[in-house]
This record gives C-alpha cells, sequence and structure tokens, in this order.
C-alpha cells in the first residue's frame, strides 16, 4: 500500500469520501484531465464501510472506470466523534501515579456556565468510574528524574485486576512522563505481560505535553475509540474488495492533514474531528480561489450550526478544542457550534414568549412540511412559507406540504400578541435565527481578536445559503459566497489536503537558561520522528516539508503562545527571531505584549511533517454556457410582503453572471436566496459571491 | 468626612416609569433578548482575552453588567455591580458620549462593591443625545496596595490597611483621558503596569459593548427596545412570583447562621440573623439581629439602594425551588427581581451595616454565609426541598524564596464539596465561581519549590445523607525549600450544614508537618512557616448532606466505599451498612442480614427525629467554648 502505484500510467482517479449522518459524499478527480465528478449516497451508520464502498463503486461506475484506475482514497469519518458522542463507555481502565487516583472525579474544579449554577448543576459521569482507576507506585520530578522508582508489583495487581474485570483499553498517565517516559514504558510491557489482550494509550504517546488531567482524558479518549477505530477500518477493508484494498487509503486528521490507516489506527485520536476538519479544508481551497482569503465558514445542518475560521486561507487550529464534554489537547480544527439549524422548532414559552430552538425536530419526524414530517413548525417550514425554498426535497423528488407548514406557523402567530400573519411569524422566526446566528460570530471572532467586518462568510450545508446573505449583513461582513456543491466542501477538501504528522515534547526552559544544543537536540528528534511517519506510509522524501513550532509564555505566566519556530541552525539568532515571533503572536492573541520588558519561557517543542500531494486544479465553467436559465417566477416573502421573484438553475448560470436581488437560486440539495438589493456575481469557478445592497463593500 | 448615604425614599437616580408606551413585539423581544446575553458574553471575552491578572484570567473572578437607563441590570447569567452610585454623583444629564467613569470604594458605591481589588467601570450609553443604558465591568484586580501583596490582609481593622478607595471618578471625558486618575491609580498599587492594563482591558471592552448596545436603539427605535427590556424584566418578576415564591408557604421563618473568625480577636460565632416573611408574592427579608460589626476585615457594607445588590446576589438561590434543575437552570436573574424582595437592614454598625472605615476585605466570608442562611431559611419552609450548604471559599498559598535564591509566591483557590440535593448527590471538589480553574500538579511542581504527593477527593468530608454532600480536596504539598503558607478561609470550624436529616459537611483545615507534630492552623494565616521536607495537608470543606442517610440506598453506599468517598467506618457509623471481611480485591461485599439489624437498631434508639439543619460537631464545640484549632 504505497504511493509508488500512481506512477502506473493506468491509476488517475483520486476519490475524497466524506461520511455523514445522512449522506455519504464523494468526489473524485482525473488526475490526468482535471475532470472532477461528485455524487452522494445514502449512509449506512450501522456498518459505515458499506455506505463507503457503495459510493466508491458509484462514482466509478457513472465515470466508466474500472478500481485499477484509481491512485487513493481520502476518507472524512465520524466514526471517532460518533463513538465519542453517542458510545457508552464501559470497560475503560486508567492506571495513574499513586496520591493521583481522583484526577478525573477532580477535573479543573470548574462549573460550567453562570453564577449559582453549581447547586443544581450535576457533575457529569466521569469517563472511567473510580473503581476502573487504579494507582501505581514511583515518581518522578518535572525534570524526568525518579525520585521513586516504579513499583512493578503494583502494576502487575492492576494488570491482573483489569484482566479480572475484562476491561480491555487502558490507559497509562503517570505523572511528568512527557518528561520521561521510562515508567509509562515499563508499565505497558507488564500489562503486556499480563494482560496479551489489552488495549493500550500511553499518555506520553498520545500527548508528551505537561497538565495532567487534560493529558488523562486525551490518553483516556485515545484508549475508548481505538477499538472502534480499528474494527472501522478492518471492515473498510473487507468491503473494499481486493483490488480497491491494496490502493493507499488516507484518513482525515482533526489538524487538516491526512495519515494512513495505519498511523491512525496506532493513536486514533487524531481523527476525533476528521469530518468537520475535512469542510475546513474544503472553505480553505474555495477561500483561495474565490479570493477571499479570511473567512468565517457556516455550516447549517438539521439541529446545530458549526462555525469556522479561515485566515490567509488556512483553517484556524486549536490545541484546546473538545469533543462532547472532552478536552481533547491536539492539534485541531477551531470549530464552535450553536443549538441552531433547519430542524430548530419555533415554539412558546411557558412565559408566553417567541422562542427558536434548540429542539429540533431533525431528520426524524422533520418539518412539518416533511412527509410525516412533525407538528411543531421549524424554520426549514418558515422558510418554505415564505417561498424562499422550493416546495421540493433535493432535487425536486419529494413534494413539501407548504400548506400543513404555514398551518403550523399559523396556530403559532395566533398565541401571540400583534395579530401577525402565518407570512410575518415566519419572516420573524428567521430573523431570530439569524440574528442567533450573527451574535455566535461576533463572540467567535471576538474570542479571537478579529472584527467580522474584515472577514466574508461561506456558507454551505443543507440549511445556509438560504439565509446567510442575511447574516452577512447584520454583520458588515464583506460578501456572502455559496461554493459550487455545497454539499460536497467536505469531500473535496480531502482531496485538496497534504499528509500531516504532529509531534510535540515538553521542556521548560527560561530564557536566561535555554540550552541551544538541547533544543537542537530536541527538534531533530522531532523531525526525525515526522520524517520516518511519512516515509513509512511511502512518502517521497523529497515530497516532505517539515515546520517547527513552539508554545512560549512570559515566565511566570501560564499563558503559551504557539508560534512558528525558524527553521536551520539553532543558535542566537534562531532563539531571538522565535522571541520576537513570540512577541508578535502575544500581542496578535491577546492585544498586548512584553516585548523588551519580560524573559520568556518555552514550554513545548512541536514539529509537524508534511507529505505534499499534489492539489487537484478546480475546474473553472465554461463559458459557452449560454444564457441563464431563467427556472420560473415565484412570490418570495421579503420584509413585509411577496415579492414576485426569479427563480435560476445554478448549473445554468454561466460565468460572470451578475444580477440584482431579489432572486432564488436552486439546485441539487441547497438554495441560495438573494436579497433585495443584494448584487449577486458568479465567479469563473462558478462560485456565487452576493454582496450588499449598494455594494458598500468592494473585496 | 461627610460619606454620603442614599436617603429616604428619594433616589439620587431616575425611577422608572409604571408603563410603557408602545406594545412589545414578540419577534423583537427575542433579539433583543438574545442580543443582550451577547453583548455581556462579547464584553467577557474581549476582557478574558486582553486583562492580564491572574485573578482575572484563570481564577475568571471579573463581572459585566448591563443596564438600562434606570440603572436596572438587564442580564442574568451572574451577578455584577451597579451604577446607580455613578449616576447619583454624575447626573445622567451632564454626562457626555466618551464619558467613562471608575470607582471601588466599598462605602460610596452604592453596595455594589464588595472590596477595593474590584475596580468597577461604568459607561453610558447614548442614543439621539440622551443617555439610554449603561455599560459595567469589574475584575478581581491583584493589587490595589495596601497593607500587604493581594491588598487581602486578614488582620485589618480598617480600610486603610486595604488600599486604594476610589469614589466614583470621570476616567474619560468625552474621551480625553483623565491620566491624573491613572496617576496615582499607578502609585498606590504593586503591579502598575498590569493593573493599569487591566483597567484598559475593562474599559476597551465596555466601549465596545455601549456601540453594540447603541446599535439595537439604532434598530429598532427606543420605544421598542424599552418595551422589550421592561418584558425581560417582568418576566424574571413574574418567575419569582408565580413560579418560585408560590412554593413557599405564606407565613414567617427565621435562622440564623455564624462566621466563626474575623482574623483580628478570639474565634466566637459572629451571628447574620434573618427573618424571612413570604405574603402572596412579596418576600421581606429582615436582618435584624445580625451582631455588631467585626474588628476585623469580614464586614459586609449591603445597607444602600434598598439592597438592590444584596438582592440579585441572594435571590438565584430561589431557583432550587424550580420544578427540575434544568428549569432552574433557565432561570436569569436581572432587576426584575428586586419587585419581589424587600429588604429590612439592621441599624448601622453590623456586619452587613458596617460604619466607614471598618475593613471588609474578607467581607466574602459575611456574603456567601447570607447566600446558606436564605436557603436555610427558605428550607425550612418548603419541607428540606432546597440544596445542603456548600457556601464558603478558601485561598491557600506558599511564599518564600527558591532554591536559587529567587521569591516565590503560590496562591490558588481550592473548591470544596457542594450540597446535597433531593435529586442527586452534591458535587465533588467544584468552585463556586463559573470556569474558574485549579492548578495542574504538574504545573505547580514545574514552577515552585513543592512536590505534590497527593491530590484527591478527602474521604468523608463530604455530609451523610440519602444523598450526601460532596467531598472536599484533599491535598498534600511537600515543601523543597524553607517557606511559609498562608490561608484565608472560614468554615474551619463550623462545617457546611446538612439539611433534612442529612449531616454536616468536615470543615476547611490545614496541618502543617502532617507527617510529624501535626499542627492545625486556622483559617486566617499569614505566614506560618514550613520547612524544607514537611508536608503541608489542605483538606477543604464537604457540602452538607440531604436526607436521612439511613435511608440511602446500599448499593451506592457500597459504590461510596469501593470508590474512596467513604470509609467502612463512616458506613458503618452513619448509614448503617455492614460489609463483610475485606477479601482483598478492594471490593468488599454487603453483609445485608447485619445492615438491616444495624440500621433498624439505629433507627429505634433515636429518641427525637433529626433536625432540619445539621450544623456538626464544630458547632457544638465552639457552643462550649472550644475553638479548635485556634488562632496562631
Amino acid at each position: 500500500m504505497t504511493l509508488q502505484d500512481s506512477s502506473k500510467a493506468v491509476s488517475r482517479f483520486r476519490i475524497g469520501i466524506d461520511t455523514g449522518g445522512t449522506f455519504t459524499d464523494i468526489v473524485s478527480v482525473d488526475a490526468d484531465t482535471g475532470a472532477m465528478r461528485v455524487t452522494k449516497v445514502a449512509s449506512t451508520p450501522s456498518n459505515p464501510a458499506v455506505g463507503l464502498v457503495r459510493g466508491v463503486n458509484a462514482i466509478l461506475a457513472a465515470g466508466g472506470a474500472s478500481p485499477d484506475t484509481v491512485v487513493g482514497l481520502a476518507h472524512g469519518t465520524t466514526v471517532a466523534t460518533n463513538a465519542l458522542l453517542q458510545g457508552e463507555i464501559r470497560s475503560l481502565g486508567l492506571i495513574v501515579t499513586a496520591g493521583f487516583r481522583h484526577i478525573l472525579e477532580i477535573a479543573r474544579q470548574s462549573v460550567p456556565d453562570g453564577y449559582g449554577n453549581s447547586y443544581f448543576w450535576v457533575k457529569p459521569d466521569r469517563l472511567v468510574p473510580l473503581h476502573f482507576v487504579r494507582e501505581v507506585g514511583g515518581r518522578l520530578n518535572f525534570r524526568g528524574e525518579e525520585l521513586r522508582s516504579l513499583d512493578e508489583d503494583s502494576v502487575r495487581a492492576a494488570a491482573r485486576f483489569f484482566r479480572q474485570h475484562n476491561v480491555q483499553a487502558i490507559g497509562v498517565c503517570l505523572m511528568h512522563s512527557y518528561a520521561n517516559d521510562a515508567h509509562e514504558r515499563r508499565v505497558a510491557e507488564i500489562i503486556l505481560e499480563e494482560y496479551p489482550e489489552a488495549t493500550l494509550s500511553l499518555s506520553c504517546a498520545v500527548l508528551p505535553e505537561y497538565r495532567e488531567y487534560e493529558r488523562a482524558i486525551t490518553t483516556l479518549v485515545d484508549a475508548f475509540v481505538k477499538p472502534h477505530m480499528d474494527r472501522y477500518l478492518k471492515r473498510i477493508n473487507d468491503e473494499l474488495g481486493p483490488v480497491l484494498r491494496d490502493k493507499p487509503f488516507l484518513i482525515m486528521q482533526s489538524s487538516g492533514g491526512v495519515a494512513s490507516a495505519a498511523q491512525v489506527v496506532k493513536k486514533p485520536i487524531m481523527t476525533a474531528l476528521s469530518g468537520p476538519a475535512a469542510g475546513a479544508l474544503g472553505s480553505a481551497v474555495i477561500a483561495d480561489l474565490a479570493g477571499f482569503p479570511d473567512l468565517v465558514t457556516l455550516d447549517a445542518g438539521g439541529t446545530s450550526t458549526d462555525f469556522c475560521m479561515i485566515e490567509a486561507a488556512k483553517p484556524h487550529l486549536t490545541n484546546g478544542g473538545s469533543v462532547g464534554q472532552f478536552p481533547v489537547r491536539i492539534p485541531m480544527i477551531d470549530i464552535a457550534t450553536i443549538g441552531i439549524g433547519g430542524g430548530s422548532i419555533a415554539w412558546i414559552s411557558r412565559e408566553g414568549h417567541l422562542k427558536v430552538g434548540p429542539r429540533s425536530a431533525g431528520a426524524e419526524p422533520g418539518p412539518m412540511c416533511y412527509p410525516n414530517g412533525g407538528d411543531e413548525p421549524a424554520i426549514t417550514d418558515a422558510n418554505v412559507v415564505l417561498g424562499r425554498l422550493p416546495p421540493a426535497l433535493i432535487g425536486g423528488g419529494i413534494a413539501l406540504n407548504v400548506e400543513r407548514a404555514r398551518a403550523g406557523i399559523a396556530k403559532l402567530a395566533a398565541q401571540l400578541p400583534g395579530n401577525m400573519s402565518a407570512e410575518q411569524l415566519a419572516h420573524g422566526v428567521i430573523e431570530i435565527a439569524n440574528w442567533a446566528q450573527a451574535n455566535a460570530i461576533r463572540q467567535m471572532t471576538i474570542q479571537r481578536g478579529i472584527d467580522p467586518r474584515d472577514f466574508a462568510l461561506l456558507s454551505f450545508g443543507g440549511a445556509g445559503p438560504a439565509q446567510s446573505a442575511a447574516v452577512m449583513e447584520l454583520l458588515g461582513m464583506k460578501a456572502c459566497i455559496v461554493p459550487p456543491n455545497p454539499g460536497n466542501l467536505s469531500a473535496l477538501g480531502l482531496l485538496a489536503v497534504d499528509w500531516r504528522t504532529d509531534h510535540i515534547v515538553t521542556k521548560v526552559m527560561h530564557e536566561d537558561d535555554i540550552d541551544l544544543a538541547a533544543v537542537a537536540g530536541h527538534f531533530a528528534a522531532l523531525e526525525r520522528d515526522a520524517t520516518a511517519t511519512l516515509v513509512r506510509d511511502g512518502i517521497d522524501p523529497k515530497q516532505i516539508r517539515i515546520t517547527r513550532e513552539a508554545d512560549i509564555r512570559y515566565a511566570g505566566q501560564s499563558m503559551e503562545v504557539r508560534v512558528a519556530a525558524p527553521s536551520g541552525e539553532v543558535d542566537a539568532a534562531f532563539l531571538g527571531r522565535l522571541i520576537d515571533a513570540f512577541n508578535a503572536g502575544h500581542l496578535r492573541t491577546f492585544g498586548y505584549n512584553y516585548a523588551g520588558k519580560q524573559k520568556i519561557e518555552v514550554v513545548n517543542l512541536c514539529v509537524s511533517g508534511f507529505g505534499l500531494i499534489e492539489r487537484p486544479d478546480m475546474p473553472k465553467l465554461a463559458t459557452a454556457n449560454g444564457a441563464p436559465q431563467l427556472k420560473g417566477r415565484r412570490p418570495v416573502y421579503f420584509g413585509d410582503r411577496f415579492v414576485d421573484t426569479p427563480i435560476y438553475d445554478r448549473p445554468t448560470l454561466p460565468p460572470g453572471f451578475t444580477l440584482q436581488g431579489p432572486a432564488v437560486i436552486e439546485e441539487f440539495g441547497s438554495t441560495t436566496v438573494v436579497f433585495p438589493g443584494q448584487h449577486l456575481e458568479v465567479d469563473p469557478y462558478g462560485i456565487l459571491i452576493v454582496r450588499a445592497a449598494g455594494g458598500k463593500v468592494a473585496s | 468626612m461627610n460619606i454620603r448615604t442614599t436617603p429616604g425614599n428619594a433616589k439620587p437616580w431616575p425611577t422608572a416609569p409604571n408603563s410603557v408606551s408602545v406594545a412589545v413585539d414578540p419577534i423583537i423581544l427575542q433579539i433583543v433578548e438574545g442580543t443582550l446575553n451577547s453583548i455581556e458574553a462579547e464584553i467577557e471575552f474581549a476582557i478574558e482575552r486582553t486583562a492580564r491578572s491572574p485573578m482575572i484570567r484563570e481564577a475568571h473572578d471579573y463581572r459585566v453588567g448591563l443596564f438600562d437607563r434606570y440603572c436596572r441590570k438587564l442580564t442574568g447569567r451572574s451577578y455584577s455591580a451597579m451604577p446607580n452610585a455613578v449616576v447619583r454623583d454624575f447626573p445622567p444629564e451632564t454626562m457626555k458620549p466618551g464619558d467613562v467613569f471608575l470607582m471601588n470604594d466599598t462605602y460610596q458605591t452604592e453596595g455594589s462593591i464588595g472590596h477595593l481589588p474590584d475596580l468597577c467601570s461604568t459607561v453610558p450609553v447614548f442614543h439621539d443625545g440622551e443617555i439610554v443604558a449603561y455599560i459595567q465591568a469589574f475584575g478581581h484586580h491583584d493589587d490595589v496596595g495596601g497593607r500587604v501583596p493581594g491588598s487581602m490582609p486578614g488582620t485589618a481593622v480598617t480600610v486603610f490597611e486595604e488600599g486604594l478607595a476610589i469614589p466614583p471618578v470621570k476616567l474619560y471625558n468625552e474621551g480625553v483621558r483623565n491620566d491624573a486618575v491613572f496617576t496615582i491609580l499607578r502609585r498606590n498599587t504593586r503591579v502598575p503596569e498590569m493593573l493599569n492594563a487591566d483597567i484598559d482591558s475593562e474599559v476597551q471592552a465596555c466601549l465596545m459593548g455601549a456601540r453594540r448596545m447603541a446599535g439595537l436603539f439604532e434598530r429598532f427605535g427606543r420605544a421598542q427596545v424599552e418595551a422589550c427590556f421592561q418584558t425581560i424584566l417582568d418576566k424574571c418578576r413574574d418567575i419569582y412570583r408565580n413560579e418560585l415564591l408560590a412554593k413557599i408557604a405564606d407565613g414567617e421563618y427565621a435562622w440564623e447562621d455564624y462566621v466563626e473568625h474575623d482574623g483580628v480577636t478570639d474565634p466566637k460565632l459572629h451571628k447574620i440573623a434573618l427573618k424571612m416573611v413570604k405574603k402572596g408574592g412579596k418576600l421581606t427579608l429582615d436582618f435584624t439581629g445580625t451582631d455588631p460589626q467585626s474588628s476585623g476585615p469580614i464586614n459586609w457594607p449591603a445597607d444602600y439602594a434598598d439592597g438592590a445588590f444584596l438582592i440579585k446576589w441572594i435571590a438565584p438561590i430561589l431557583r432550587n425551588l424550580a420544578d427540575t434543575p434544568e428549569r432552574a437552570a433557565e432561570i436569569h436573574v436581572n432587576e426584575g427581581v428586586c419587585e419581589v424582595f424587600e429588604i429590612i437592614f439592621p441599624p448601622k454598625g453590623t456586619l452587613i451595616t458596617p460604619e466607614w472605615p471598618a475593613a471588609t476585605n474578607a467581607r466574602s466570608f459575611v456574603l456567601l454565609r447570607c447566600l446558606g442562611l436564605l436557603a436555610g431559611v427558605v428550607a425550612q419552609a418548603v419541607d428540606g426541598r432546597m440544596p445542603a450548604d456548600q457556601e464558603t471559599i478558601r485561598y491557600t498559598g506558599f511564599f518564600g524564596k527558591d532554591e536559587n535564591g529567587k521569591s516565590f509566591l503560590s496562591r490558588e483557590v481550592l473548591g470544596g464539596g457542594s450540597g446535597g440535593r433531593y435529586y442527586a448527590d452534591g458535587n465533588d471538589a467544584i468552585h463556586i465561581v463559573p470556569d474558574s480553574r485549579n492548578q495542574p500538579a504538574e504545573f505547580t511542581e514545574t514552577r515552585f519549590p513543592l512536590l505534590v504527593e497527593k491530590l484527591a477527593l478527602s474521604t468523608d468530608s463530604g455530609g451523610a445523607g440519602y444523598r450526601r454532600g460532596g467531598q472536599g480536596y484533599e491535598k498534600h504539598y511537600r515543601a523543597l525549600v524553607d517557606c511559609r503558607t498562608i490561608v484565608t478561609a472560614d468554615r474551619v470550624r463550623l462545617g457546611c450544614y446538612g439539611l433534612n436529616g442529612g449531616k454536616a459537611g468536615q470543615p476547611f483545615c490545614v496541618t502543617v508537618d502532617a507527617e510529624g507534630a501535626a499542627i492545625k492552623l486556622g483559617g486566617l494565616v499569614d505566614g506560618e512557616p514550613v520547612l524544607a521536607g514537611q508536608v503541608v495537608r489542605i483538606v477543604t470543606t464537604g457540602g452538607g448532606g440531604w436526607g436521612e442517610p439511613l435511608d440511602r440506598e446500599i448499593e451506592l453506599v457500597q459504590r461510596d466505599v469501593v470508590e474512596g468517598r467513604v470509609s467502612p467506618a463512616s458506613a458503618r457509623d452513619d448509614y448503617g451498612v455492614v460489609f463483610d471481611a475485606d477479601t482483598g480485591d478492594g471490593e468488599p461485599a454487603v453483609d445485608e442480614t447485619a445492615t438491616r439489624q444495624l440500621r433498624a437498631e439505629k433507627r429505634a434508639s433515636r429518641v427525637s427525629p433529626p433536625p432540619m439543619i445539621d450544623r456538626g460537631e464544630g458547632f457544638e464545640k465552639m457552643l462550649r467554648g472550644e475553638c479548635e484549632p485556634r488562632m496562631r
């Protein structure tokens, strides 16, 4: 399973597969011609491997290609995420240093949300019940020096205990193991002697970084998803069949790079946000093409909306993320989520006030207008009543019941003061949802020190583009852009991504005591690890690029900033440039710095290795597409009345086409609304660019 | 010196009219309510990103408030200060766009600032040339001068030892910075650059919030936005009246609770008395009978602005009367709640009506006790259907010189166990300040000459109960150099009370040389010596238990023992659960016959039903004059 297959003349197709909850999206690109093809098949949640392979075969069949023409497959998966969010966590064990058995119970002692909530907040169950947390003797200090030797008998006793209780997945997190992994490695040896069937995750391998609680949780999450990922990848291997099985199979990591299945199975936590990372990468491609390198992405699904920041055509990463309630301290795409999506229900609170979300009709039963839909009106119903969404589901196959939606909203209106018509209330429900999204974007950008007016809004997902141009105006953003095939953005991202491997080591060094030779040694070791990992995956060493970073803070503080470190010789000049980079990064992150006033402390040294992949060129729209096809006209409600509005079929819009709103642009799986006075332009790649009324902002 | 006070009924700030001029639009109402909450969050995020003090950044000790032009608080995620004192001294008609005000004087801020480190910025919001709202933020800053670093001297007897006190002053005049104020500030703190930067951060965040607030008025018009404000306030009032107060039968209920030391005089019970009168939709809280003000720093100047701050501070506890915890979490407490309460303060000169210049820096003892006090009074009115006690706070730390002769100071606010509820055990080791965090042991050891030998839950610290109290911490530090330890804590003799048959939790305790001479310290300690190699053991308070411990499900007691939360001895003595001899694998089996028998015996031997509130052994000891640990 190597990339060398790609040298064969017959191998032309690279395939990206993004498995979502409802649909599996597939994109293929012909390396010779650049021709791109997209399709989707129903997901198969009980065994996602089935849907994946069905999709691959479907796209090959559509292009008349055979499996041996495939260069490789890249996959965005929610297996780890779903295991974390839905999985019942049983039979997980933890080994800690004596004295720290309650590490998970204590966590960081914080109570979420507002003041006074500690009275009625109930701490959720911990990842591992205390019964399955075992202490072992032995202690290191922060320099990695041994204060007390490992008590091997206590390790053996723990291993036997876990075997006796059939606890197979075990995390090991000993104090200061990031500084010296000897105790943890020895623990692993002993456990495997006593209990060879055990699945182990060692904190020194998963996250060799100080802060014992976060390291323990991250290690446990890794241990927990390991059996799930292992089973899943075996199933894919079975389903792929003899030819495809031997093609390179890459998996998207949360950090926005791909790794081989062989790497992922060793450290599956890398894929905790695999799916969203693919979407962010696809957005970054669009950001570059559309000439809006700074974007906020808005991905509105049925129950929630995800936001993500793209700056200079690169997705923001964070080391402080979480998946569900679990803090996961590995580099991952920086995503914020709010509980409003197309299925969010409009309802009346016990105080008699109108509310929108967070309750959702979801896919089952779905909005009122769906066949067998629910009994409460959702945002989608409001859009249908206003004529902004077509009265039919994806591709026009399934008719929607507009009258039922209108009746549901009218019934709600009758319970509110003000004698509102169904349309007025529907319009209000959309307004409330738009403000909620705009407020979420404001909060996200303020947290990161960014002004949303300097950014454009990229909208995708089934429930986004019908409203996003209005959200863009609420925030005064530069433009609202809608990519071609907005449902396939994640799959597209999978084809535009490099291999990536991240390596980190904690070495706390004060500016005055930095041993440059030691720093050089650490970087060299990390770089060797990174290169070896990529070479093992079959990357040509000529295609490997290495970057260095460091987490640095002012001595005496605890807020580290991750900054790029210079490559090359580690000398005094290196240190000077590193400190300059930190001062600049601190200013950017926190709005101030102590350049020249305070000494710094290096905390972590990080190395990322990238295996560069040739990106497909996005095809431009054919200019000879002819005139845009007016699909028809229908009354669409804007402001306070219905306006006769032209409806266009997106695939017929030629590059350079412009119009003044109002207009509705329909396509398979998505609908874009251009509001009155707004200006729409179709760019050479078929990207829709909507600007505010009067073209207030030129990009 | 002439101290301004609030005279009778005529308030030096405008009073809201009884009605609004337009009908509220149900859609704009939701947009305004959602956006007010968002503006509050945006200001907090901006401060968190740019402030510098560890107390703000890590302990999250800062609060934001949005107010209408009548100084009424509009949002309700947390408590906040109040703009009343600013309006009192700078009439609204004299304010100009670009004005910013600063204050922290505990006696001249209408009860809104409790201790001097809480410097508060206020920004007026203008629309069409008139003031329509105020935005405020205060943070607990690291140092505002005074006798000790951190400006919280545990043995202060006057405000003059606590730092710089600032009545409302103009920090910016129509956008022009008042450099004199900054000059004075910087000269009166040990961390001038950090303090200056924190104030800048708070002011800039408030100005941003003010622009956002003005945007709402521009978009929807003043009449409609003000109608929304009124509806949001009325909603809170009505939830309290119709939903929460409805659970309390009309009548009179009284109780008292205590702070057991003040850092200056010998330990004694400093009483806070409360009589609650519930009549229809009104709750009257009468603090008459509260003990005289203390010579030490535990006084809380609360008797201003009809107790508006105190009401908003303690009213959230009534959310526990909601039908479910999920419903409780939905209820935001804004100024509307003030219409439901009436506060009767004792005459000047008590713990909650102290006279200037009494010291106030440890006022959190009294302020937190008032929460538990109201919960205890309400519990008696609703058959104990309230959570048991958890309200106390403690700072611990070490200072000295490390191996290289460099000075170090390590300060941490450790959490404790929370009280049992009728629907759940108390939480273990949490801190009541939202999103506040503890120090990872690996951080402590890297930074300070200390080794954390144990970071665990303290077995048996939570009060026994049908739903037991949460466990406090047990944290053992081994000093690697000779140094000193500091403590600011109450509930070091009196435990958090148990409710409805539940037992009180264990008090807070710091022991020096835990492996040797084991010296127990009191709660206000300014530098007890610790020798290299000695272990300092800190045990934080457990929450009070709720309900009869003998009713606790046997399997839950067994789980608690397996998990080390409850000792076998406590299982037997408090819960009547007997175990077979330990089989050695850490999973003791329950002897069901012996358990049934013991529980029956314990029930039969009761002479009277257990009290509604159990104050624990420490209280009995203090009544007898045994005040261990003594102050040192």
